[in-house]
Parts: C-alpha cells; structure tokens; sequence
C-alpha cells in the first residue's frame, strides 16, 4: 500500500511542482495518474522511489515512511517500468530481466525458473530470447521485457511512468490488454503514469487526475466521467465521458440494475454475451441497425434481450444514483 | 556486393600493391644495411622507442581514465571544463615544443621524453572516457537507479561496459600519436628509433631513414591492430553486435 500525506514538493527558485497531494493506492490496486503534461505527475511517481527529493508531507510504504527507508533496499523492492524501457544494451536479455534478482544474490537455478516463469507470462519464449540482446528486439518485445525485468524480484508494488507511451495504437493496445491479464494474476499494488485518458479508464481501478501539482479528481474511472468535480476534469476527460464509461459496464451490470427485455425468439436476431462491455454492445445495436439483440450467459442461455432505450436508462440510473451518493 | 564495398576494396588492394612495391624497393636497394649490419643497436632504439611509449601511455591511461570517471560523477561536473581545458593545453602546444618544455623542467633524457608524450596523451584518453560514458542513454541510468543499482553499480554493470567501446578507442588514438611522436625524443637525448631517422635526415643517408622510419610504422600499425583485437575482446557483444547492425 502506498499512501500520500500532504505532500508537497517544491524546486529550487520556489517552483510548486507539487502542492499537498494526498490519496492512498490500496493493495492490488492499480491507481492511475494523470493529468496534462508539466502537471508533475512524473515526478510525483519518482518523489515514491526517491529518485525525487519530498519537501513536505509524508509517503508511506507498507505504513513505513519512504524518507527513512534505505533507499536502494527500497528501490530492489519496488518494481520501476519507464517509457523507453531503459534496458541495458550491454547485457543479454536474460541479464536484463535478472538484474535485480542477481543484486540480490540469487543463486543460479532460482534466476533460471524465475526467467522461465516471467517470460512465458510476459507471451516471450524463454528459449529463444535468453541470449539475445535489446536492440534485436522490437519496440512491443523490448517493452515487455521491461515489464518483465520490474516483476523479477516479485515486489509488491509497482511503479510505472507511462510504458505502453512510446509504442504506436496497436501494439499499445495489445500491451495493455496483456498487462490487465497479468495483473489479475500477480495483483501488485501499482502507481502507473499515463497522459492518455482512455488509458486510464481502461487499466485504472481509481484514477487520480492532477494539474499543476494538485489533485483536481481522485476517483473509480466511472465516477471521473460520469460526475467530474469541476470543468477542469470534464473538460480533461472530453465530452464523450459518458460514452468513454460505457465500456466500463458490461451488460451484466445493466442487467443487474434494471431487468433485460423479455425474450424474443426469433432466429435472424444477433447474439451477445453477458459480460460484453456496453460500448461494445451500443456499438452493435447501432451498427446492425436492428431494436435488439438477445443476451447470452456463460452457458449460452438465453436472457433476454437488450436495447438502445435500455441502455439510455441504466445511464440515467447509473448517473442519478451516484449524483445522490 | 554493394558499390561502395567495391570501391573500397580496390582502394585497399591499390594501396597494398603501393605498399609492397615500396617494400620492395627497400629491400632490393639494402635500405634496411643499418638493421641487418648491427641489429643490437636495432634493438636498442626499439627497446628505448617502446619503453617511452607504453610507459607514458600506461601513465595517462592511469590517469585520464579514472580523472574521466571522476569528472562524469554528479558532484565533480563543475570540474570538467577546467580539467579538459587544462589537458586541451597540453594537446594544442605542438610536440616538439612540449619536449622542449619538458627538457627545461627535467633536464636532457628519456624521462622528458616519458613526461612529454604522456602529457600530450592525457587528453584523447580523457575526453574519449568523458564522452563515452556520457553518451549511455541517461534513461537506461534512471532506470538502473529506479531499480536500486549502488552509483557503484551503475558505473561498473551499466556505464563502463557501454562506454568501453569510446574509452579504447581513445586509448589507441594516444597510442598512435606517441609511436610517431616518440620518433622527437632524440631531439632531446631521449634516444629511440628516431636516433636512425634523425641521422639519416642529418647525412642525406637513406638506409639510416629507412631502418629508422619503417619500424616506426610497422610499429604503429600493429599497436592499432593490437588496440582492435583489444576492442573485439572487451566491448560487450551486445554492443558490437548493435554497431554492426547500424552500421549494416
């Protein structure tokens, strides 16, 4: 667990980069941080690991205050991913991945299954990128060897400053859904710096939005662009918000708040799964053009059918239940 | 093949045939009597020609390396402009009056000669040291800190291996220049293979100029090969390996 207790950084020639931030990331937990560029959510991720100086105000770790942690026994136990993936060209893959396992004296056989083990999670085969080095390998691959090099010494917590940023959409999109799997596998507790909102709505279970170093929303993803707190944030997450959250419901939490259609039998009706998201969903509907589509569960039972008009309810629902909260 | 791999073979072949057409020339006109006629003397000037190169280079590798390093730590930044102006100083004054400098301080002798040449290669060896460990991607060392990499660390795992490369090409750079330079240290009684050269300019003889002059070519052709071989064997693989495909 991360927590942040009024902190406060300020440069040299009095530069308030950051100004009395304060929110908690719990364990196995992904918080997002975000916000425009020079907001200082870089560095609010490096005051964490203490690559950056605090001037005020407290981070804890695991409850233990980070200023008066040894610095580099802190630094082995925290995994750091960084944009242009920092590998270190001199050395094999192999090398790369086991750095920090090898500071810490691990013996031979351990490095090697724990090698096996990550590369085969991170979708590399271990065999045919041992002895390779970083510059044969494509920005995706090198990007996800830097994933797998923070997850070496297995730390609990993470801490991440934009990684997927530097790839182009499609790869960018393949890593993330790939890291979202390997998340719910080793559930770390991870800070992750991102610019791009969607980004955040998709890989963050909270999302902490800053500008010029405060914190203007700390928030679920669906709260951030179903209620923002001020026109900073509406107008940071952008005006299709509503439509952004919609892929954070599936149909399944639509059918929970207000019941699906009764069901129709007709053969020439498209089909849907429960757990499609609802962008996915309003996606169909308009692009079939047809009223409906019957939802299935898991085992292929029919439960009903789902519409535009349904949909539209469970957002003015989803909206009002919240505003009143 | 490509047209300017081509090219630049028959470049080399060109020079080759040149180089062995001199040879022999040399050979066929006795050019090499001094050597054949009284090798101890021949071994002699070598013995002083190389004893003045190697020590003053192992000094100013001792030196300039480590002054390098210490230069490229946070705390002795401010340092580097004065240091490597000062060592600039040294390079720019020419040769000969480097000598005669030392020869003013240290009196005639092969221990000007040393002091000279490694005053002169103190530079190319720091600024190559200098320049190679600053050209490590400053994002590969955060990430190296990020992870909890000592400064210790850092220089030895990430920062030298990746500036080896740099560091020994300066270190033949100063190699080479000393070779040739060392040829000056009989103008201050420092002896070496210029002693021949010296005398054969003085009496227009050129088996003296050519059994001086070769030597100290050869010489400095295989301290280069030799410096290469050094480079192949310590440069990282992944490094060179990296060179060549962009250099592909």
């Amino acid at each position: 667990m991360i927590q942040f207790q009024n902190v406060s950084k300020i440069y040299e020639g009095d530069v308030q980069a950051i100004n009395n931030v304060s929110f908690n990331v719990d364990n196995g937990e992904v918080v997002i941080l975000i916000g425009p560029s020079g907001c200082g959510k870089t560095t609010l991720l490096r005051m964490v690991n203490q690559l950056e100086s605090i001037t005020d105000g407290e981070i804890r770790l695991h409850g233990n205050n980070v200023k008066e942690l040894n610095k580099i026994e802190m630094r082995r136990n925290i995994g750091y991913v960084i944009q242009s993936n920092g590998l270190f060209p001199n050395m094999t893959i192999e090398k790369n991945v086991m750095i920090v396992p090898d500071l810490l004296g691990w013996d031979r056989k351990k490095q090697r299954d724990r090698f096996h083990y990550l590369m085969e999670l991170i979708g590399l085969h271990p065999d045919d990128y041992r002895t390779r080095y970083p510059h044969e390998l494509s920005g995706g691959q090198q990007q996800r060897i830097g994933v797998a090099r923070a997850l070496a010494a297995d730390p609990p917590v993470m801490l991440m400053d934009e990684p997927f940023g530097a790839l182009d959409p499609i790869i960018r999109n393949r890593l993330q859904e790939e890291f979202l799997q390997i998340q719910r596998e080793v559930k770390k507790t991870i800070l992750f710096v991102s610019h791009d909102i969607d980004e955040a709505v998709k890989m963050g279970d909270k999302i902490t939005l800053l500008r010029k170093g405060e914190v203007m929303q700390f928030d679920r993803p669906t709260e951030i662009l179903n209620h923002p707190k001020n026109a900073f944030v509406s107008e940071f997450v952008g005006q299709d918000r509503v439509l952004k959250s919609m892929s954070l419901y599936s149909i399944k939490d639509l059918s929970q708040a207000i019941s699906l259609k009764q069901k129709v039998e007709s053969n020439d009706t498209k089909t849907i799964k429960e757990d499609t998201s609802l962008r996915i969903a309003i996606s169909i509907l308009l692009n079939q053009e047809a009223d409906q589509i019957i939802v299935l569960d898991d085992a292929g039972n029919n439960l009903g059918s789902l519409t535009l008009d349904l949909i539209e309810q469970f957002l003015h629902k989803e909206v009002k239940r919240t505003e009143i909260k | 093949m490509s047209k300017q791999k081509r090219i630049a073979i028959i470049v080399k072949a060109f020079f080759w045939i040149l180089v062995l057409a001199f040879f022999y020339w040399v050979v066929t006109n006795n050019m090499f009597s001094r050597i054949i006629e009284d090798p101890n003397k021949f071994f002699t000037l070598l013995t002083q020609h190389i004893t003045i190169v190697i020590v003053s280079s192992f000094i100013a590798v001792l030196t300039s390396i480590p002054l390098g390093i210490l230069l490229t730590r946070p705390k002795f930044r401010r340092g580097e402009w004065l240091v490597v102006n000062i060592a600039n100083l040294g390079q720019t004054i020419p040769s000969l009056a480097v000598l005669a400098l030392a020869m003013g301080v240290l009196g005639i002798g092969m221990k000007a000669a040393i002091v000279a040449l490694y005053v002169y290669s103190l530079l190319p060896i720091l600024q190559n040291t200098i320049a190679g460990i600053d050209s490590v991607d400053s994002k590969t060392k955060d990430a190296a800190r990020g992870m909890g990499l000592t400064p210790k660390q850092i220089l030895w795992r990430v920062e030298l291996p990746n500036a080896a490369f740099s560091i020994i090409a300066g270190v033949r750079t100063a190699l080479v220049i000393n070779i040739g330079t060392a040829a000056l240290a009989y103008l201050i009684g420092g002896g070496g293979l210029g002693v021949w050269i010296f005398t054969g300019i003085q009496l227009f003889d050129n088996t003296y100029l050519m059994s001086g002059a070769i030597p100290v070519t050869l010489l400095a052709i295989l301290v280069d090969l030799g410096c290469r071989v050094l480079q192949f064997l310590l440069v990282p693989k992944g490094l060179r390996l990296a060179r060549e495909a962009i250099k592909s």
